[in-house]
């Protein structure tokens, strides 16, 4: 089987995929090491810090005077928590109808979908924090709900991807269900939902990241309320030049910590990331 | 067919939802119009303020201040002087409401919605003109505009002067200045740019259009007309003075003591020794101190030799002030807190807690050296910026200049054509 030309190929094709790994893994390793650095400020002339510290960690989580991390942290985790539940249910819905069920406005209502989904969501802030004051969601602790709406009330749009892949599934075994005298409901949940596992999971990861790397909106909704700020606003207000000098390798180190939730979240969901599909169908 | 009907109907439909979005934003407008309407009201209600017997008012008063404001290590200055407002106010039954929203950030914050934005609020002067379109903020009148006028400095005041009237209760300048090393640099060599860099290596936020305007002014090129408010004589960067500024900042940047001051590379290098004086204002005053300890000295920024003379940079000057919001329910109460906040008394405790410089000129100052050193730029080294709406078209023109110079696209040859462009530029109401 040895072959030197093609020893010689893969040699060079694994060098250059390990010098693309090692570019698009340098600002991430640049930004843990950011994260531990002893000197303050942003500007540093070395890679590698001049020392090494954990005080940026602490002083992320225990200086809570000028900018509450820990309480950024937990209303963000709230509302990604809430939205993803209630976004995932929403586009799972929708994909489902969409490819199992005809009704009259459905072409209609996929054209629709599409071209809106064209459109960026911010496009209507303004309008949507004006709808929000109106129904009196944009004060006090009505502002999470209000965040939770935003991210959520629309996620059924995004059904494109979730519906190509229920397309997949066999329609005669939705059928064979019927036979046995299962509802709509019931072959949803007992029988398109265990085969459709890689689906929830993207699903459930995209539902969640989205509103909690999400700063137009946050910015928006929450102004003044400090109380109600998520992550990417204290991320954000940490690289004003008021506070940037004491707290860029704070911001190294929030960010960081932010992608822990995304990180845990995937390594759990990734053990379900398998063929669902094999053997469903006989002959 | 039917399908591209509907898609074409589908597409107009967004047309016209997206208008009607932006329409939502236009809305704010008419408000501006109450702005004069309540700015007599309190121009009225200011004389029942000043009566001993207050009439009996329950009110909740939202205040919006930056973060650093409430914090309790430093003494929560906004909560402090909020409460001996009320307690000054027996009459008044007042509850208050804080936001966190920074100086910088009150045009975005307002504007959104100045309707549920906070009764009193501070902002940075610039933002008038848009604050104003926006329908966020009242013109002061009666005894507020006399204290305002009795207590600070004329410059002060026209920093918060717009088409004239006055906006605001300034409480602390915003300018910038020079911080060098006093190892390094003597007293007397601070006076001249060019002798600082036969020393010591500085570093110039050249890149930056509020920073890079100072050469410029200094050697007479205007914003403006003379004041700067003369909104149609526009901006004068043209001819031979702009050019020999120009040429002067290709040197400048070729020198070899020279660094263009970006992404923190100065205080950075403050610590390190690598930079010995830098360009920058009274926020990076600890930082500044943290790096220099004892051998920190202020000074205004120098002059620089331009065609065979000295002329002086000119910093931007503006400042930090209190706005009243027309929409508050209780203007008699916000114009009097807002009055409040920018009094003495409050100005000395913002002093004392956060090392907040005063503007009002009864608080002597003497023995802080940032204090003496801004006074001194107010005095000789500052132009105020421009309070118009066009000063928006300066920015980005400036600061391609900057860039081009630090990356050595503007040369000598070229230098009378790109300043040339650069007055184009600016003076062109397309570029925004």
């Amino acid at each position: 089987m040895r072959n030197p030309r093609k020893t010689i190929i893969n040699i060079l094709v694994h060098a250059f995929l390990a010098v693309l790994a090692f570019i698009w893994l340098l600002p991430i390793f640049w930004i843990i090491l950011t994260s531990f650095r002893k000197e303050k400020g942003s500007y540093v002339n070395s890679f590698f810090p001049k020392s090494y510290t954990f005080d940026n960690y602490i002083k992320l989580f225990t200086n809570r005077n000028v900018l509450n991390f820990p309480q950024m942290f937990a209303n963000t985790l709230i509302i990604a928590v809430c939205t993803c539940l209630i976004s995932t249910f929403f586009v799972l819905s929708v994909s489902y109808c969409m490819s199992r069920l005809r009704f009259r406005f459905r072409k209609t209502y996929m054209n629709m979908a599409m071209i809106l989904t064209l459109f960026p969501g911010f496009m209507s802030m303004i309008a949507v924090y004006y709808i929000l004051k109106a129904i009196g969601l944009s004060e006090g602790s009505m502002i999470r709900v209000a965040l939770i709406l935003i991210y959520s009330a629309g996620s059924g749009l995004g059904f494109y991807i979730a519906k190509g892949f229920f397309d997949t599934i066999p329609k005669s075994i939705d059928e064979a269900a019927i036979i046995d005298g299962a509802t709509r409901w019931q072959i949803f949940t007992k029988v398109t939902m265990p085969l459709s596992k890689p689906i929830i999971i993207y699903t459930v990861l995209t539902s969640f990241i989205g509103p909690w790397v999400d700063f137009i909106f946050a910015k928006v909704i929450c102004r003044a309320n400090s109380k109600y700020f998520t992550v990417a606003i204290g991320l954000w207000n940490m690289l004003q030049k008021e506070y940037i000098h004491d707290w860029y390798t704070c911001f190294a180190a929030g960010a960081v910590c932010v992608s822990i939730p995304i990180a845990v979240l995937f390594i759990f969901m990734q053990r379900y990331y398998v063929e669902g599909m094999a053997g469903a169908v006989k002959g | 067919m039917k399908k591209k009907v509907l898609a074409m109907f589908l597409t107009g439909l967004m047309t016209v939802s997206a208008l009607a979005g932006c329409g939502s934003k236009e809305e704010t407008k008419p408000a501006a119009e109450g702005a004069t309407e309540s700015a007599s009201e309190e121009s009225a209600s200011e004389e029942s303020a000043q009566t001993p017997a207050d009439e009996k008012i329950t009110a909740t008063i939202t205040v919006w201040g930056p973060q650093e404001d409430q914090d309790d290590a430093n003494g929560n200055w906004l909560k402090t002087e909020c409460e001996a407002f009320a307690a000054e106010h027996a009459d008044w039954d007042l509850t208050f409401e804080y936001g966190v929203c920074s100086e910088g950030d009150a045009k975005t914050n307002v504007a959104t919605d100045p309707t549920a934005a906070a009764d009193v609020y501070m902002f940075a002067n610039d933002q008038i003109p848009d604050l104003l379109a926006a329908g966020g903020i009242a013109e002061l009148g009666g005894t507020a505009v006399e204290n305002i006028k009795a207590s600070n400095s004329e410059t002060m005041v026209n920093t918060v002067t717009y088409d004239g009237g006055v906006y605001g209760v300034p409480f602390t300048s915003n300018t910038w200045f020079m911080y060098y090393d006093k190892s390094v640099f003597t007293e007397d060599d601070v006076k001249s740019l060019d002798t600082m860099l036969e020393k010591g290596v500085v570093a110039f936020p050249l890149s930056n259009s509020w920073y890079i305007a100072s050469f410029y002014v200094g050697n007479g090129c205007t914003l403006f007309g003379a004041d700067g408010t003369d909104e149609a004589a526009g901006f004068d960067f043209s001819g031979d003075k702009a050019v020999a500024v120009t040429d002067y900042l290709v040197d400048l940047a070729a020198n070899p003591n020279f660094r263009n001051d970006a992404d923190g590379l100065g205080i950075a290098g403050l610590g390190d020794g690598s930079v010995s004086a830098i360009f920058s204002g009274s926020w990076d005053y600890d930082a500044v101190k943290e790096a220099l300890g004892d051998n920190m000295g202020i000074a205004a920024a120098p002059t620089f030799k331009v065609g065979g003379t000295d002329a002086q940079m000119k910093a931007f000057a503006g400042s930090k002030a209190i706005g009243v919001n027309p929409n508050s329910k209780n203007p008699q109460v916000a114009v009097a807190l807002a009055s409040y906040l920018g009094s003495a008394d409050a100005q000395k405790a913002h002093l004392e807690m956060r090392n907040i410089l005063p503007t009002d000129s009864s608080i002597d100052v003497a023995g802080n050296d940032l204090a003496t050193a801004v006074q001194d730029v107010l005095a000789k080294a500052s132009t105020v910026q421009p309070l118009v709406s066009t000063m928006g078209q300066y920015w980005t023109p400036a600061q391609s200049m900057g860039d081009e110079i630090v990356n050595g696209t503007v040369t000598h040859d070229n230098a009378a054509d790109k300043t040339e462009a650069m007055n184009t530029a600016m003076n062109s109401a397309s570029v925004e």
